[in-house]
Order: C-alpha cells, then structure tokens, then sequence
C-alpha cells in the first residue's frame, strides 16, 4: 500500500474554506434550476397562448418523450457498449405501472397516499420474492463447488415443481379449496395478499386535486421509473454472460415478455388497451424531464462511473485487472438507462391517455436503437438530435402517404453508408470535452522524468 | 511469510496440463523472473494468479489471504496488479483518464454525489487527477496525459499500462512480457523502469520476458518453465548454467 503522497488537490481560485454544502451543490446547479423554472413560461406558451395547433403541440412533446428515451438508451448501449434492444419493454413497464396507479389508486389527485402505497406495496412484494429468489440462486450456485453436477439438478427439480404446483394451482382456481402440495402458488398468494394488504389500505387524504394531482403524478413518475429499473435489474442480472448478438436477443426476448403479458393481463386492459388515464404530461413536465435525464446521464457520463462504464466497455479483461466490477458497471448500466426509460413511458401514457401493448413492441425498441446509433454510440446530444429529427420526419414525410416509410427507411441506409460512426460520432455538439470538471486542470509537470534517472 | 505464494498448482485444459505443480514464492520488494520456450505455461501462471482462469488444484495464497479461484477484480484490490502481453489499453479514453478509472476503483464513489456535482465529488475528481497527473509525471507520461492512449508510440502505450497497473496500488505487480517489440534503447528505458519502480513503490515485481539480457540484468531470481512443468529456479547464473535450461530453452552458447 505504499505509494506516494498524494500532492494536495489544486484548490481554484485561492478559497480558504470551503463553503457551505447547500451553497456549493447550488452553485454547481442553479444553471439547472432557472432552466426547470423558465419552462413555466415556455409552458404558458405552448399550452394557453394560443400560438400552436394541437397537432404540432402533440408533436412537440412527442419529441421530449423520445429524447428521454434514446438519451436513456445512449447510456446503455453507447457509453457501456451493451446492445440492448428491450427498451421499449422498459417504457412499457414504467407507462403502465404508472397509468394504473394513477387511474385506480389517485383517487382523481386526491389521494398522493394511495399512489405512494402502491408503490411500497408493489417494492415489498418484489422485495421478498427477490430475496427468495437469491436465496435459492446462493443454495444452487454453493452445491455446485459440492459437486459440479448438483445445480443442474437442483435446478431441473425446483423448476419442475414450480411448474407441476403452478399448473395444478391453475386447474384448482375453480374448485374449492386448494389441494394441500400447493407451496409455490401459496407464496405467490400470499404475497398477493401483501400487496393487498398494503396498497389498498384506504387511508385516503383529503387534498385539493389541483395541488394533489401534481403530486401524484411526480410519485407516478417515479415509481414508474423505478420499476423499469427493477425491470432492469431482473433483465441485467440473467444476462450478464451475454455480449454483443446474443445481448439483442435476450433484451428483446425480456421486451416480448412485458408485451405479451401486458396483452393477457385483464387488469391492464389487455389487448384493448388500457383507458382513463388523465392528462396530464404538459411542455413543462416533459421538459423537465427532459432536462432532468440528460444532465444526469451526462455527469455519470463524465465523471468516475463514466470512465469505469468505457473501460468496461473498451476492454472487459483489462477492467477487470485494474480492480473494476464489471458484473456491477454492467447492471448498473441497465438500471440507470432503464429508470429513464420508465419516466419517458409514464409521460408517454399521461399525454396519449391511451396505452396499447403495440406501442411498445419491437419496431418502438429498434427505432429507438437507430436513434442512438445514428446520432453517434456515445454522444449524448446526437441522440437528442436524432430523436428530435426522427420523431419530427415521418410527420414531415406524411405528405407522400405510403411513401413516407420507404424514404425513411432510404435516409437511413443513406447514413450509414456515408456516416457509419453516426451524426456526431462519439463527440458532442458543445465544445466540453469528456473528463469531468475542467477547472481541475492538470498541474503541469514538475520533476524530472523519471527516465532520465539511472 | 512470502507475499506471493503458489502451493501446488497445476491447472489443466482438457487433456493437456498446462502448469502442473507449479511452487512458487515472492517476497515484498522482490524482482523475479518467469522464463521458458512458447508454450511453456508462464502466461498460464499469471493467469491463474490474477484470476483469469482458477487454478485445478492448489492454493494461491497473496500476503496469508487464499485467492485461488477469487475474481480478478477482487484479486486486484486484494494487492495484485498486472500488464498484458498484448497490450490492453482502455483506446477510447486519453492517457490521463486510462490512469484515472484504476484509481477511481479503489476511491470509489457515490451517484448522489456524482449527479449533484457536490463538493465532495468535486473535490475527490480533484484528488484523484492530481495523484494521476502525479503517477503519470513519475512514469514520464505527464505530457501526453490529455492525448487518446492508443495514440501513443509503442513504448509509452507499455509504460502507460505500467501506470495504470501501479494506480491501484498494487504491492505486486506483474509484468507479461514488457519489452515485447522494443527497440533496443526502449529496452534500456524499460529496464531501468523496472528497477525504479520496485525501489520507488517497494513493490514486488514477476515478470515474464523473452529478453535474456533484460532478465538476466534485472531479475534476482528466475524460475524456468518448460510444458507445465518447473525445471529450473534459482539466481541468473545458476539457471544460464543450469543444463536443463541449456536444453529446453537458452541452447548452447556460441563458441568463439
């Protein structure tokens, strides 16, 4: 552990003392802040001034859903180099576990409360059924330093029981009483139980809707995203092993799941899609977030985990060797990217108030795939770019019908073959370069190298 | 007690054994060489010392702790540092950022922190590029810290992964095969490295190298490895006169 001193850090500008907490976390955001309060006005203006049709203002905002997604995504698959291409299952996940709370638990706005509990009691019932799950994972990956061939076997046991209890418990709902070997499906019960128990409490709050229903849908906001992110934990952990291909693959296997579930679940309206949902994402809202998502991916970006997340990518072994966890850069990757994209699909489901599981499937996963990939993997506001040009060109194309698709999908080829890296390659559009704080700038060298020494 | 101590490994690939037995031990601010013909299984050494691939049987044991069959990143923060026979650089990040993400590993830090710009992550990045710039500066990199690492000549690209390794603070670090493709003065400049670091950071160093001359200059001991097995240990001058060696590996010197 010996090394040398560490010269003490630079300090800028001669500060003596360091100021206060609040004040030095303020100074390094305030830029943010008066952007997120001048949206207000900008608000005013694109919803009651009476300057934008309905269909451009629909667009608009439109745009911000898809740049919270591809900025999502662009840490996902540009900066940690994972290709994934589930990200619309993500959306889905946190669009719906959103509306429904929303429509079922809000009360009209009334009730942040209800909302709040869902979510605890959604948390609670993930929560144990996770804790089981790895319990189970640790007895299984233990018994294999016993003897290489017991995971297999506990596994294939486990998995036929599950079945063998699942099916029967599906045969049984109609009779009676359950047959006494039922242990899975009682679980599951139970912890349906729990969540009953919890998030239909009926603790209600008395609030005026015009302050709760603001409320409510920053908890909606939030708990959908952080449910894709569980979402993305669950996907991230199982694929670990995976690169590249067969990465794609099971993202977009995990995508198709949500999707066919989504159409089977009678709760979430099913195929028909799901109703009732207020309206609720305005300019201000979706801005916000819009603002909220880049600067937060973009300061991970340039800062300690941004350069682990690269090295990680750059080279998996190397990483590894200077003392990274891959394993955690990778996951962490996917929950971040996927939290985001849980946010853009609640705003999504609050400005369409109609959610249908084909909005989500694949085509809405590769499109936004091409928009970080023709902005340039790695560049932040290329993705912006893109996902302002993309959503905003087959609006501009609807002039030539059926043609439109066609002349879409030629632009693209006609990118790639002249621009393969992408519009912006790994740049940004502002001159900042990648590493973090520029006022650190590195001392200049003092000593003599040392290959100069004997 | 030894830093590094290998006890017994053998590490096989389907039929073929790629170390078998293999004694070994390194102390603290010790400089010893691994030598042997292609093949020999000294890249298999390392391999199983840094957790790249776990031993079949046997025990690695760094400073009393057992890190046999431990992932590599573990191994690392265990103590344990090393560069690549082919050299692996992170290409899309410049010089001073390759030595930054090593640090950074053993600093850690906090998304809050992280996504709030606070003044404790302001004031960490801080320290962290000046102990880089420092690290960088003592390896002679320092001016070329804000250029892409895989820009670099040959033998700077080399000195930066030495540096990168030395970030985690490592009390061994282990080189594969260092003067690979160097001219003879770059060989000059890596010996005397070399040398300098293990009394700089006081650190043990095990090195694998084609280069006789190198190893023979620098290294206080050397153990031979011929198909898995160890045939030979001992001081520079027992093992170039150690027949064995002659036979599997050196050849016979030329008469004049």
């Amino acid at each position: 552990m010996k090394k040398s001193e560490p010269s003490t850090p630079p300090l800028a500008h001669g500060e003596t003392r360091e100021p206060s907490l609040w004040l030095t976390v303020l100074r390094s955001n305030w830029t943010i802040l008066v952007t997120l309060l001048l949206l207000w006005p900008l608000n005013w203006l694109v919803h009651d001034a009476n300057l934008i049709d309905n269909y451009t203002r629909r667009i608009i905002l439109l745009i911000g859903v898809s740049i919270i997604a591809a900025v999502s995504l662009q840490l996902i698959n540009g900066t940690s180099g994972q290709f994934s291409l589930g990200h619309a299952g993500f959306m889905a996940v946190g669009a719906y576990l959103a509306a429904y709370p929303m429509k079922t638990h809000s009360a009209g706005g009334t009730n942040p409360l209800g909302v709040l509990l869902f979510y605890i009691g959604m948390f609670l019932v993930i929560g144990i059924a996770g804790l089981l799950l790895l319990a189970l994972f640790l007895i299984i990956r233990k018994s294999g330093r016993a003897h290489p061939q017991l995971p297999t076997l506990l596994l294939l046991i486990v998995g036929v029981w599950f079945l063998w209890d699942i099916s029967s418990a599906a045969r049984v709902r109609d009779g009676s009483a359950p047959p006494a070997y039922l242990v899975w499906s009682r679980w599951i019960a139970l912890l349906g139980n729990l969540f009953d128990a919890v998030a239909h409490r009926g603790i209600t709050m008395s609030m005026p809707a015009g302050i709760g229903r603001p409320i409510c849908f920053l908890i909606v906001l939030i708990g959908g995203g952080a449910c894709a992110s569980v979402a993305g934990l669950i996907v991230g952990l199982p694929t670990l092993r995976l690169r590249g291909d067969y990465l794609a693959i099971a993202t977009l296997g995990f995508a198709e799941i949500i999707r066919v579930v989504i159409n089977n679940s009678a709760a979430l309206g099913g195929a028909t899609g799901f109703t009732g949902i207020p309206r609720l994402s305005n300019f201000a809202w979706i801005y916000g977030s819009v603002v909220i998502t880049t600067v937060v991916i973009w300061r991970i970006v340039n800062s300690g985990k941004g350069r682990t997340l690269i090295a990680v990518r750059e080279d998996e072994i190397a990483a590894a060797a200077v003392g990274i966890d891959t394993t955690h850069y990778r996951v962490f990757a996917f929950v971040i990217g996927s939290f985001f994209a849980g946010v853009a699909g609640a705003l999504f489901a609050h400005l369409n108030v109609y959610l249908n599981p084909t909005e989500f499937g694949f085509l809405r996963s590769v499109e936004l795939v091409v928009m970080v990939t023709l902005g340039g993997l790695g560049s932040i506001s290329g993705a912006i770019v893109t996902a302002a040009v993309l959503t905003l060109l087959p609006e501009l194309l609807r002039g030539f019908s059926e043609w439109r698709m066609i002349l879409y999908s030629l632009l693209l080829i006609v990118m790639m073959l002249v621009r393969p890296q992408g519009l912006l390659g790994s740049r940004e559009i502002w001159p900042w370069r990648r590493g973090g704080d520029r006022k650190a700038a590195p001392p200049p060298p003092t000593k003599e190298p040392m290959h100069a020494a004997p | 007690m030894p830093l590094l101590e290998a006890k017994n490994v053998s590490v096989q690939f389907g039929g073929l054994k790629a170390l078998s037995n293999f004694q070994f031990t390194l102390d603290q601010g010790e400089l010893v060489g691994l030598i042997g013909p292609n093949g020999a299984g000294k890249t298999t050494a390392f391999n199983v010392v840094t957790g790249v691939c776990p031993p079949t049987s046997g025990d690695v044991i760094l400073d009393g702790n057992s890190i046999a069959g431990l992932p590599t990143f573990r191994i690392n923060r265990a103590g344990l540092a090393r560069t690549f026979q082919n050299i692996r650089l992170f290409a899309g990040l410049s010089v001073l950022e390759n030595v930054l993400v090593a640090i950074d590993q053993s600093a850690g830090h906090d998304l809050v922190g992280t996504i709030l710009r606070s003044p404790k992550h302001l004031r960490r990045e801080r320290g962290q590029t000046a102990r880089a710039m420092e690290l960088l500066d003592t390896l002679g990199l320092a001016d070329r810290s804000a250029s892409l690492s895989k820009s670099l000549p040959y033998g700077d690209q080399r000195r930066l992964e030495i540096a990168r390794a030395l970030a985690t603070n490592p009390r061994l670090l282990l080189l594969d095969e260092p003067a690979a493709g160097m001219n003879p003065q770059e060989k000059l400049d890596l010996m005397n490295l070399i040398r300098f670091i293990r009394d700089r950071f006081q650190i043990g160093i095990w090195l694998i190298e084609h280069d006789m001359k190198l190893v023979m200059t620098i290294c206080e001991r050397i153990t031979v490895l011929d198909h898995g097995e160890t045939i030979s240990e001992g001081t520079p001058e027992q093992v170039q006169r150690d027949p064995k060696v002659i036979e599997a590996y050196l050849g016979e010197p030329v008469h004049q």
